[in-house]
């Protein structure tokens, strides 16, 4: 299942941003988790920031490392899975040491945190977000005018490649509750050509999901798919340079958690290189 | 979900989009949700009513990339060296300075309700590498309206929860976390216009703060008065050393905290450390006072001096007063290390003093607990 933005050629880098921002100025209920290393292209051996930020359409706020929200910050190489160090309170929240050439997955996998909304501000998040099953649900139950007790969990990762990329190089599965795994390695593509992405909650595919693909220079001219009954999507990514790809997942809390709805938020970076060099700049 | 793009974008439309923007983009209204801690915060100080001055640090470039997103400026590429200008200090300060029109739009200081127009001053410090970022400080200054009864504060740019710090001439501090765009709960001004004190209160607080600086709050400062005393024979030489250390460290203290002099911390606290050691170590193998003592002691001493400045200047001298404040933190300071003399000379040197196994069995094992504490506080604060 594909579903593409016109790459709208016709309009001017510059006109095409003022379109998607305003487009973005409908999107404010909820806020997007990324990670956003200080090179997604780094030599092998050098060091790079893992900053993870909050906010819309890719214009973000750094958080710092907080001890109490991290349950997993680990990077996995070929060599395995090591916790990402760092020091508390401090933007970046973590550092990692790209020890060898090859694909480099960073994954940030925070606690549960509480949050109320008001209704007006919920309801329209569960639209924004392609939840409407959590919508029916709550009109069933006669909770759509009710402000909603919600825990969120933040199931980032981030794709980093070092030396020259290859197809052997995979994505995997960090058992994230909510996961966005890439079934290519994006690193080995170019602007123009197709990523699939597999989501998966709690291990097993999700079907019927909405997945949202957004570039850095474009973040509004969003590429949206609903994944399909083996819960995959595929994307034809347009444009080089940094993508985000994310999903919202929600099921009703479990009893004892203070909440009524528990919501898992997935993201995915990376950085896509350009058609015309060949080979993204360092 | 598909959104439609527009196939043309002219400049009248490029215009009615950025005013769009500017009304839409970022969070307006109180919000009950709370999202991660971001690294913003906002501190606000009131001076005697009269005027405000509200500091906001943030992060540089991901203010600058929200103010350009805002005047309709594409974002900086990716590839590397594109985005080189938001790793400097000093172009992000310009944009900052460039920007302020935009950036006023989303931050709102108000009094009763009533918006006021501060002069706002932009700073960037700070280089991006892996493991920093620039940071901006941005001070918002003017004055209090006459009569003013409330205060309220709301700053949009930021998604993340930020904290709100308000303080008034150095006394206590209220946080409030705040998500952006939501505005603070009205701060009332009469609790923090508190009736002047006048100089006799103002001298009876900083003497407490001065004595309690030595006890019990500086044990550095009461070891290395007890290494003084420690080596002398009798009240006059002890006297003498506490002397020399007083006039030194009110020298230091002084000029210090008017700023003639200044030493980094990271240079004084381990210095002072080494001081105690070094009084402590020369106790265990002389036995005499010799006259470089003093001239030692005089040295350390204006090195202690700095130490109290900086606990000074962290407590904060009010303006109006800033003389009795200073004068009085240092006679609380000496009224604190004449205590501890006189404790320690009540408790062993006015009985013990003159005995034969006074040096032995007192002295000695005291210097050499004290050297040994302070060789740990001097690897300690070297560590720091």
């Amino acid at each position: 299942m594909i579903s593409l933005h016109s790459q709208s050629s016709m309009l001017g880098r510059c006109g095409r941003f003022f379109a998607t921002l305003i487009l973005s100025s409908a999107s404010l209920a909820a806020h997007d988790m990324w990670i956003e290393p200080t090179a997604f292209l780094p030599d092998a051996g050098k060091i790079i920031g893992l900053r993870l930020r909050v906010g819309q359409d890719l214009l973000g706020d750094p958080i710092p490392r907080d001890p109490a929200l991290i349950n997993q910050f680990i990077s996995v190489d070929s060599s395995g899975p090591k916790p990402v160090v760092g020091r508390d309170g401090v933007d970046p929240a973590g550092l990692v040491r790209v020890a060898a050439p090859g694909l480099l997955i960073i994954g940030y996998r925070s606690n549960p945190s509480p949050i109320v909304l008001p209704a007006a501000k919920f309801n329209q998040y569960l639209k924004e977000e392609g939840l409407e099953a959590i919508s029916d649900l709550r009109a069933r139950q006669n909770q759509t005018g009710n402000d909603a007790r919600e825990v969120f969990s933040r199931c980032a990762k981030s794709l980093v490649s070092s030396g020259i990329p290859t197809e052997a190089e995979a994505d995997r599965a960090l058992g994230f509750p909510l996961e966005l795994v890439t079934l290519k390695n994006p690193y080995t593509l170019r602007a123009g050509e197709e990523l699939p992405v597999s989501l998966t909650y709690e291990a097993r595919p999700l079907p019927g999901a909405l997945v949202v693909a957004m570039n850095r220079m474009n973040p509004a001219a969003k590429l949206t798919a609903r994944t399909d009954k083996n819960g995959r999507v595929t994307f034809r990514l347009p444009e080089s340079g940094m993508w985000l790809i994310k999903a919202v997942h929600m099921i009703p809390a479990a009893a004892g958690t203070n909440a009524d709805w528990a919501s898992f938020w997935a993201s995915l970076t990376f950085e896509l290189k350009s058609p015309a060099t060949g080979a993204a700049a360092r | 979900m598909r959104f439609p793009v527009p196939s043309r974008l002219h400049n009248w439309s490029a215009r009615l989009v950025i005013s769009c923007l500017a009304a839409t983009v970022f969070l307006p209204g109180a919000m009950l949700d709370a999202h991660e801690i971001g690294t913003t915060r906002v501190s606000v100080a009131f001076r005697q009513s009269a005027s405000y001055e509200i500091e906001i640090i943030t992060d540089a470039a991901a203010l600058v990339e929200k103010l350009q997103a805002l005047s309709g400026v594409p974002p900086q590429s990716d590839q590397a060296g594109e985005n080189a200008s938001l790793h400097s200090a000093a172009v992000l300060q310009m944009l900052l300075k460039n920007y302020d029109q935009v950036f006023r739009r989303r931050v709102a200081a108000a009094f009763d309700g009533a918006a006021v127009w501060p002069s706002i001053d932009y700073a960037v410090s700070g280089t991006a590498t892996a493991t920093s970022s620039p940071v901006a400080a941005i001070k918002l200054t003017g004055a209090v309206p006459q009569g003013a009864r409330h205060f309220e504060w709301t700053y949009s740019w930021t998604f993340a929860t930020y904290s709100l710090t308000v303080a008034t001439d150095g006394d206590t501090q209220t946080t409030e976390w705040l998500e952006g765009g939501q505005r603070s709960t009205p701060i009332p001004l009469s609790a923090l216009r508190k009736a002047p004190r006048n100089r006799a209160a103002i001298a009876v607080q900083y003497l407490a703060l001065g004595f309690t600086h030595i006890i019990p709050k500086g044990l550095d400062h009461m070891l290395f008065v007890l290494g003084i005393f420690l080596l002398g024979r009798g009240l006059r030489q002890i006297l003498g050393q506490v002397s020399a250390f007083t006039i030194a460290h009110s020298i230091t203290l002084s000029l210090s905290v008017y700023g003639i002099v200044s030493v980094s911390p990271k240079v004084v606290e381990p210095l002072i450390a080494v001081s105690i050691a070094y009084v402590a170590i020369e106790n265990i193998f002389i036995s005499e006072l010799r006259p470089w003592r003093v001239a030692l002691v005089f040295a350390f001493g204006l090195l202690h001096g700095m130490g109290f400045a900086g606990v000074l200047k962290e407590l904060g001298l009010p303006r109006s007063e800033f003389v009795t404040a200073l004068v009085t933190f240092n006679l609380g300071v000496e009224a604190g290390q004449l205590t501890v003399i006189g404790a320690a000379f009540l408790l062993v040197g006015w009985y013990c003093g003159s005995r034969q196994w006074y040096r032995r069995l007192v002295v000695v094992p005291a210097s050499v607990l004290i050297a040994c504490v302070a060789l740990y506080w001097t690897v300690e604060r070297l560590s720091l």
